[in-house]
């Protein structure tokens, strides 16, 4: 008996209309109408996070770079690998680092799903700046934005935060001593921590304070693992799920981007347009993680010795930058005062960035002070983290790629302090206190009260030549050398750009409120290049030191 | 490219990547090994059925070795909880697996398909691998499937595989009564060379010797942070550089030891004596020059003995034998007095019977010139190089007995020192006080047998 023609069409219509197809899928067979577009979009609960229509100007990777999507659909692979590796890890000292001998050597694809949680993790907080960096540059932090903005801050610090919970796991040399590096700065917190200033005078000790209550002892052990462990893996992905549907939910309501609506512009669909898109930029992310975790294992170092240190001991890379700060602060500043000024600066960031102009687009010309300050900060932050993970060598002196480590350097030369005890027992700080507080308030107050725009290139070289004429005596005195004097140029000069030049040509119109936090800011960042000078040319180790009360400038 | 072919091609790519991941992990370096190890013991059950004359049991054989190669492919560990060990090495080394091979035994000469070797000698029968794992004596990383891991040959394992016969001083970790053990006689002629010499003058091991330099009870746990590299670069041994410095099986700590016995220590560790990277002195090690009195295969011994010296490993007390002490031979006068004076170490400073006193840098002596500040630094080295411990045939004729025993007891602090170069540092090795730690008698035969040395100077005296 010759079987029927198979009719393609008839049995694709009944499993469509079929009660079981109809349970899980709405709609009827696709036909690719806007309102079937918009169907996708809104019968689904993930896809619904989009709106249904977007700006075109969205789709571009030019102007987004992908990577509010892409730190995403790492946030999803990392959580996807962190659940595979909990199957095998055990948060205890005496087990977590055989854990990961195992998952190396014993189980089943162990090291590649080790690797690809690794470097997803690096590449997480690599993406989450570079994300901020794009939304900073293209002005959409901007009215009605400022307060996804600051959700996006407190998400890039909760992504560092996760990343360096997750570094102590291990439980090998290389995650204690980094830890041990990052929590002790903890314990410099000003009034918090023990070592910090005033923290002795309101009782702080080394077991009651805010180091001792993120260790959960005095030294990092085996409830620091646990704790870490307990934030790694439930605590902080939870506020970053919750922060991170926040986050959605805000650009859904915004609008993708905040540049002005130009004539006729019309919005296109979500499906297919941004999901085809945002599809490939998870799949190309996840391709090469994958691919990076095949060719590049993982670092485990030998088992976790509170006894022996590691001669360097380096914070994880993205924190090597305040680590680097060590040299020329005190902790309770280089750990503390600088990463927490970052964090409520750029919170601020939207709130006092008064200038209408250069939203949706990579407008240099139309914020000049904005961008060159803000990108300043950037090029900052990451030089000194080059400077403290690939020039720092053994007792963290310097070492140019191009040196052995194997070779001895000489210590670095002694250190003085300008104001505070002296030997002598003469009381400078009497005199520094003063001086120092009078030097800020100018900084503070000239850019605004010189009411006309100075012109930048003969203030400039006005000031270059001042600083030029006080190094050639210097070097004429036989105090400094050339290497000093071009120390004394860069960093004078930068910080007399930066922060004198600029804010007196862009921002003294700004109203008080704006003006004083924005010189807040501009001027503790030029600190650190100040700092660097004053360490650099003439060994100044503080500028001003208090000791009674472990405050140290 | 259109989305539709990048959405194609992407997602066949993240499918090959995972194919390759898995593709990586399954040819584990340990399968073809295991592989092999079937094939072979099969091949040689087959011959032996071939060569077998009742049926019944070559038809069983021939069973056998099908099912021999067909076992499953999989990492075989040993479980020696009472010694925290996990040890992988028979996933490799299957014919020391006595699930796979129960006798232990088979025809193989090849590593690492061969068995191991005496398994019949009372040794290995009292160590059995089951209760003792391998790691225990041979050390290496036995949570490893990889060779090099595995032999801890590889930077971050400090334990790697002990070679020949620096093995022994495994047998020390348990066994207090290795002196007198079969298959210990190297670790036990290392020791009595260790107290020939005189190393127990300046280290103590578990408490027993001097207290001048370290104790070395646990110098086979020493971590390698703690030897700073650019040192470990200037160690020769015969000779020769140590080859990378990321292969434990050269940068380890029984390479360390010898390092100090077949070098000159002060050439090791040379340290900062001229204050060119410190703002202090640092003399270089005090460690004495042993190259003209210890050969290579002495320092061999030294070097297993003190293998053994670990406190890392927690060894339960019912592993461990203990032994009677050593018995005081029975002297007495001036034969006794040199006895005491090997068994605490003098002659780590003054020299084997005291014949001449050895290296203390920097310290003022004979046959030195005078310091001048505008000497070069090599000659200045040199003139610091020549600082000697006393050499006591010239010193003990000007002491009464009384006098040479309160100087004995009293010590000299290493702050009494005289320096050559008033700029350089202090000379680092001191006379310790024996007061408490030398019995009144041992004192007494001690001083006795020393001023029989005493060189007689012509002034009539």
């Amino acid at each position: 008996m010759p079987l029927p023609p198979l009719d393609i069409e008839k049995i694709k219509k009944e499993v469509i209309d079929s009660q079981l197809w109809r349970s899980v899928f709405r709609g009827g067979v696709w036909k690719d109408t806007p309102r079937d577009r918009a169907g996708h979009i809104i019968g689904n609960v993930w896809l619904h996070l989009h709106p249904v229509k977007v700006r075109p100007r969205a789709l571009k990777w030019a102007y987004t770079w992908g990577m509010g999507g892409i730190s995403f659909a790492l946030y999803l692979l990392l959580t996807l690998t962190g659940v595979a590796l909990m199957f095998y890890y055990r948060p205890t000292i005496g087990l977590a680092y055989q854990d990961i001998k195992d998952l190396e050597f014993a189980v089943t694809l162990g090291m590649f799903l080790r690797n690809a949680h690794r470097w997803a993790a690096q590449a997480m907080v690599v993406a989450v700046i570079a994300h901020m960096v794009r939304v900073f540059l293209t002005g959409a932090y901007k009215k009605p934005r400022e307060f996804n903005w600051g959700i996006g801050v407190l998400l890039l610090t909760l992504t560092l935060f996760l990343s360096f919970t997750g570094y102590l796991l291990p439980w090998d040399q290389l995650a204690i001593w980094a830890v041990t590096v990052g929590t002790n700065m903890a314990g410099a917190t000003p009034v918090l921590g023990n070592e910090g200033p005033l923290g002795s005078l309101v009782g702080m000790r080394i077991n009651n304070d805010v180091r001792f209550t993120l260790l959960g002892g005095t030294m990092v052990g085996e409830n620091t693992l646990l704790r870490f462990y307990v934030m790694h893996c439930v605590a902080v992905p939870l506020v970053v799920g919750i922060l991170l549907i926040l986050h959605f939910w805000r650009i859904r309501k915004d609008s993708f981007s905040a540049a002005p609506y130009e004539a006729n512009e019309e919005k296109v669909d979500v499906w297919p347009h941004l999901v085809k898109r945002e599809y490939i930029g998870a799949a190309g992310t996840t391709l090469f993680i994958m691919i990076w975790s095949i060719l590049q294992n993982a670092p485990l170092e030998a088992i976790a010795n509170p006894n022996v240190t590691t001669n360097p001991s380096k914070a994880p890379w993205y924190f090597v930058g305040l680590q680097e700060l060590l040299v020329y602060f005190d902790p309770w500043i280089a750990g503390v005062v600088m990463p927490g000024l970052i964090i409520v600066g750029l919170i601020a960031i939207p709130y006092i960035d008064t200038n209408p102009k250069g939203i949706g687009s990579y407008a240099w010309k139309e914020r000049p002070f904005a961008n060159t300050l803000f990108m300043l900060g950037v090029v900052m932050w990451f030089a000194l983290i080059y400077i403290g993970y690939a020039l720092r060598g053994p007792n963290y002196a310097w070492y140019w790629p191009w040196e052995s480590w194997f070779m001895v350097k000489p210590a670095p030369p002694p250190t003085w302090s300008v104001f505070g005890p002296k030997p002598d027992g003469a009381y400078s700080m009497l005199l520094g206190i003063p001086l120092m507080g009078a030097i800020t308030a100018a900084w503070m107050l000239l850019p605004k009260l010189i009411q006309k725009e100075l012109d930048g290139k003969k203030t400039m070289g006005a000031f270059l030549g001042l600083v030029a004429l006080v190094g050639a005596g210097g070097m004429a005195m036989g105090k400094m050398g050339a290497t000093e004097v071009a120390f004394l140029l860069f960093f004078l000069g930068a910080s007399f750009y930066y922060g004198f030049v600029l804010p007196q040509r862009h921002i003294r119109t700004l109203d008080w409120p704006r003006y004083s936090v924005t010189m807040v800011l501009v001027i503790s960042t030029m600190s650190v290049l100040l700092k660097m000078c004053a360490r650099l040319t003439f060994n100044i180790k503080y500028v001003l030191t208090i000791p009674s009360i472990s405050m140290n400038f | 490219m259109s989305y539709r072919k990048a959405f194609i091609v992407s997602n066949a790519l993240m499918l090959g990547a995972f194919i390759w991941a898995f593709v990586k992990d399954f040819r584990a370096e340990w399968r073809p090994y295991q592989a092999k190890y079937y094939q072979m013991a099969g091949d040689a059950l087959d011959k032996q059925a071939a060569a077998e004359k009742d049926a019944k049991k070559a038809a069983d054989l021939r069973v056998e070795a099908k099912k021999m190669r067909r076992s499953p492919m999989e990492i075989k560990q040993i479980i020696a909880g009472d010694l925290g060990r996990f040890d992988r090495c028979v996933t490799c080394h299957v014919g020391m697996d006595e699930y796979t091979n129960p006798s232990l035994k088979n025809d193989f000469t090849e590593n690492p398909y061969k068995s191991h070797p005496k398994v019949d000698s009372a040794l290995v029968k009292a160590h059995s691998f089951t209760k003792f794992g391998c790691t225990s004596c041979h050390s290496g990383q036995g949570l490893a499937t990889q060779v090099d891991p595995a032999h801890g040959w590889v930077k971050h394992w400090e334990k790697p595989m002990l070679k020949g016969v620096t093995i022994q001083g495994s047998c020390v970790k348990c066994h207090d009564n290795f002196e007198t053990l079969k298959g210990a006689e190297v670790a036990a002629q290392g020791k009595k060379l260790f107290n020939k010499h005189g190393c127990q003058g300046c280290h103590a091991i578990n408490g027993w010797g001097g207290v001048v330099s370290v104790e070395l009870g646990d110098i086979a746990d020493k971590p390698f942070e703690r030897i700073a590299g650019y040192n470990f670069k200037k160690v020769r041994i015969d000779g020769k550089e140590l080859p990378d410095q990321h292969h434990n099986s050269h940068w380890n700590i029984q390479n360390w030891i010898r390092a100090h016995l077949v070098n000159d220590p002060a050439d090791v560790t040379p340290n900062d004596p001229f204050a060119h990277y410190n703002t202090e002195p640092i003399p270089p090690s005090g460690m004495p020059d042993f190259t003209k009195e210890i050969t290579r295969e002495e320092a061999d011994a030294i070097v297993a003995y003190l293998s053994g010296q670990t406190k890392e490993e927690r060894i339960p007390h019912r592993f461990h034998v203990s032994a009677p002490p050593a018995k005081e031979p029975a002297l007495s006068g001036a034969a006794h007095g040199k006895y005491v004076y090997t068994k605490y170490g003098c002659q780590g400073c003054h020299g084997i019977d005291a014949k001449e006193g050895r290296r203390r840098f920097n310290a003022a002596g004979d046959g030195q010139k005078e310091y001048d500040e505008k000497m070069p630094e090599a000659e200045q080295l040199a003139q610091m190089n020549l600082g000697a411990e006393p050499t006591l045939p010239k010193l003990v004729g000007t002491y009464t007995h009384d006098e040479l025993i309160h100087k004995i007891e009293a010590g000299v602090p290493a702050t009494d020192a005289k320096k050559w170069s008033p700029k350089g540092p202090m000379p680092m090795v001191y006379m310790p006080a024996w007061k408490g730690k030398i019995s009144k008698k041992e004192l007494s035969d001690l001083a006795t047998w020393l001023q029989s040395l005493a060189v007689k100077d012509d002034s009539g005296f």
